[in-house]
């Protein structure tokens, strides 16, 4: 059996707004296995984004707290939270967030400004990774003249370029076509395979079913159902 | 993130919003030039003043006046400036030499042109001082009995002469001067035919008498006084000599330095300076006062003078020779310290420049950080992004804080540049104006290092203060936030 990469203890995340209080995540348990594909999957605003990031250390629960790999991030000073993302967690968010201005290359290479990686071993991963996804001829073009499956395999990119150990990706197949989600997901099982531990939320529970190998529903920032899918993972661990 | 990416980041950033970062640079370079250009006019000045005191030697260089004619206090001595003064003043410790300032009006004849003109005599050594090392043609005389004068450029000028052409020339200088001497040879001359009148009308037999006598002696004295007045006033003698120009001195303007337009060598102009009094009667009358008219001629006579230059060592503190000469009663006038107001003066001007010159800074900053702010709304969401990538606060400071000292330097570098242009239009204009208004040609600004480098590091602070605000709010902005879509 994997040890326990990532769990989260009786999380919460209420925003305030006036008088009323929302309750974006609510008492939140997860146990994430290392080399786990995890689907996330809930209606809009179900508090799946939100869980994301507070696993990623850019939010901060209103209670409950976060262990990875038994060390709690609450314990982590805010350079060391940054160095946290900086080294380990590579992000997919929702809408592209890719900078306008600078080239796709550009874009991932951004990825690894933070990590003290020489700049031209830099630009070398950059290209790597963007040759497996098929953004060679791509390097150049700048996000807005990138087709959304282009810029959706950017973002990709620029989360992988750092080689992490686990990546959140939140809906990115969300505004592809059924081919590029395919293509996506393909692509994020292979990467699973090869050892990645990946937090995949979609509302699309089909792709969740084919790439995950358990899923977990959310609704009004609770758990409130754990499915495993029928295509179990392969744990590769268990093999080695 | 290396200095190469902010280098990158920030200039490619700046690049991307030309017109406003050309705006915000813009005002940093009104802001820096006319802090140059006024700092410049500045220094320029001081560096003028400070050359000319080297160039004369004046640090070096001071007055010894007579003490002030104290009305109240008349135990104290009164003491004047003679040649003894200036032998006692030469004797001090970190005096080089000290000669007196003693001048004379001559009449003076250069190639058949006569005219009347202030001379001096000065010992030869002071020509091996830097405050007249200024000569422009010839050389100077090297003994103090040599038959031989320099003139200045004043002289020149006014003769409508050039330096070259005057050397070589024979100087004719003379004094109408009136002598004890004269009036006697009057007396002599005149009295053997009055005496002969005289004694055929005397009576001798009267001789006897007391009061006879008395008139006769009376009488005869008072004709004898009148004759010698006669004598001095209307035959004075006419000393003159005629002495070869041998070199031509720079005039040198103000401070406080009176150098006549004839110098003549010190033995020579004893001849002049002791035989008498000039054309003024009031001078006989005073002398007559004063009971020094009867006084011999020749080297005995006293000497009072009107000031003593000393040259110092330079070697030696100037303050301890001060002391020392305003110890033995006399007024003192020092170069260096003058040199030392004139710093303070100087101080304050830059410093009320340099004001002016930061409130413009200042306005500009304001622009640096309205564009600091406005870029980083703007780029709210790539800050986000980076702290997901795992920026840490110090990190996105640190990229807003080089932005906006990026706008500092380029501002501060181009402001020098466009300063400088500035102060060589204004003085290319003063150029103009100096030679139309007849001035010598003189360099009114200065750009020495320290005030580029002050200009430049004044910009890149003000600058750094002014990004800050911005990049501390840059660092907090909150990624969540900023990466939600809209
Ligand atoms: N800053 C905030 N202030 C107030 N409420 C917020 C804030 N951020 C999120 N919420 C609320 O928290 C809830 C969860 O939001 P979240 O973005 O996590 O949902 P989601 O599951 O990702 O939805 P979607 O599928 O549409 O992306 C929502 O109701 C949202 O309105
Ligand atoms: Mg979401």
């Amino acid at each position: 059996m994997a040890e326990s990469w990532l769990k989260t203890f009786n999380l919460c995340r209420y925003y305030r707004r006036g008088p009323t209080e929302v309750k974006a995540v609510d008492n939140v348990d997860i146990t994430l296995e290392k080399g786990e594909c995890l689907g996330l999957v809930g209606s809009s605003g179900s508090g799946k984004s939100t869980l994301l990031n507070l696993m990623a250390g850019l939010d901060t629960p209103t209670s409950g707290h976060i262990e990875i790999e038994g060390h709690s991030l609450a314990t982590l000073s805010r350079r060391e939270l940054a160095a946290y993302r900086a080294y380990r967690v590579g992000m997919v968010f929702q809408s592209f967030n890719l900078i306008p201005h600078y080239t796709a290359l550009g874009n991932v290479e951004m990825a690894l400004f933070f990590n003290k990686t020489p700049r031209p071993v830099r630009r070398r991963l950059a290209i790597e990774i963007m040759e497996k996804l098929s953004l060679a001829d791509r390097l150049d073009h700048r996000p807005a003249d990138l087709s959304g499956g282009e810029q959706q395999r950017v973002a990709l990119a620029r989360a992988l370029v750092k080689k992490p150990e686990i990546l959140f990706a939140d809906e990115p197949t969300g505004n592809l076509d059924q081919d590029n989600s395919r293509h996506i997901a393909s692509l994020l099982k292979r990467l699973n395979l090869q050892g990645l531990t990946i937090i995949l939320v979609t509302h699309d529970l089909e792709l969740a079913r084919s790439t995950t190998g358990r899923i977990i529903k959310m609704h009004y920032g609770q758990i409130i159902e754990t499915s495993t899918s029928p295509s179990k993972r392969n744990d590769h661990h268990d093999l080695a | 993130m290396t200095w190469h990416d902010l280098l990158a980041i920030s200039t490619g950033n700046l690049w991307r919003m030309k017109l406003r970062s050309f705006l915000t640079i813009s005002g940093v370079i009104i802001a820096i030039a006319a802090f140059v250009a006024m700092l410049s006019f500045g220094a320029g000045n001081q560096k003028l003043v400070r050359e000319q005191y080297e160039q004369l030697g004046l640090f070096n260089t001071m007055q010894v006046y007579p003490p002030r004619k104290s009305n109240d206090d008349d135990t104290a001595r009164t003491v004047t400036l003679n040649d003894a003064t200036v032998a006692e003043l030469a004797e001090i410790p970190g005096v080089n030499l000290a000669y007196p300032y003693s001048k004379f009006k001559v009449s003076a004849t250069i190639k058949d042109t006569s005219f009347s003109v202030n001379a001096q005599a000065l010992p030869a050594a002071v020509f091996a001082t830097k405050l007249y090392s200024q000569l422009l043609a010839g050389t100077f005389y090297d003994r103090d009995s040599a038959r031989q004068a320099v003139v200045t450029r004043e002289l020149t000028d006014s003769l409508h002469l050039t330096p070259d052409s005057i050397i070589g020339q024979q100087l004719i200088i003379s004094i109408k001067s009136a002598s004890i001497d004269s009036g006697l040879a009057y007396i002599l001359q005149n009295a053997r035919e009055h005496m002969r009148v005289r004694l055929k009308e005397l009576r001798f037999d009267s001789l006897l008498n007391d009061d006879y006598r008395k008139r006769i002696f009376y009488g005869e004295m008072n004709s004898a006084f009148n004759l010698f007045l006669e004598g001095y006033m209307n035959h004075r003698s006419l000393i003159s000599d005629t002495l070869t120009i041998c070199g031509v001195l720079d005039k040198i303007n103000g401070h406080r330095l009176r150098i006549e337009p004839i110098i003549i060598p010190a033995a020579s102009a004893r001849r002049f300076s002791v035989s008498g009094f000039g054309d003024d009667p009031a001078d006989l009358f005073k002398a007559l006062q004063e009971g020094s008219f009867f006084v011999p001629t020749g080297d005995s006579i006293e000497q009072n003078y009107s000031e003593i230059t000393l040259n110092l060592d330079p070697l030696y503190s100037t303050e301890k020779v001060i002391d020392s000469v305003e110890a033995l009663g006399f007024r003192t006038f020092s170069f260096a310290r003058q040199f030392k107001e004139i710093s303070r003066f100087f101080f304050y001007f830059d410093l009320f420049l340099g004001i002016i010159g930061l409130i413009a800074l200042i306005t500009a900053s304001l622009g640096i950080v309205n564009t600091m702010v406005m870029s980083i709304i703007e780029r709210k969401r790539e800050i986000g992004l980076m702290k997901s990538l795992g920026a840490d606060e110090p990190d996105i400071r640190l990229l807003f804080l080089f932005e906006s000292a990026m706008i500092g330097t380029f501002g501060a570098t181009i402001g020098i540049i466009f300063g400088w242009l500035i102060t060589r239009l204004a003085s290319f204009i003063a150029r103009i104006i100096m030679t139309k208004q007849g001035f010598d040609e003189i360099e009114l600004f200065a750009l020495p290092g320290w005030l580029i480098l002050i200009a430049f590091l004044f910009g890149l602070l003000v600058s750094l203060v002014a990004g800050f605000y911005p990049a501390s709010r840059a660092a907090r902005v909150d990624p969540v936030e900023a990466l939600r879509n809209e």
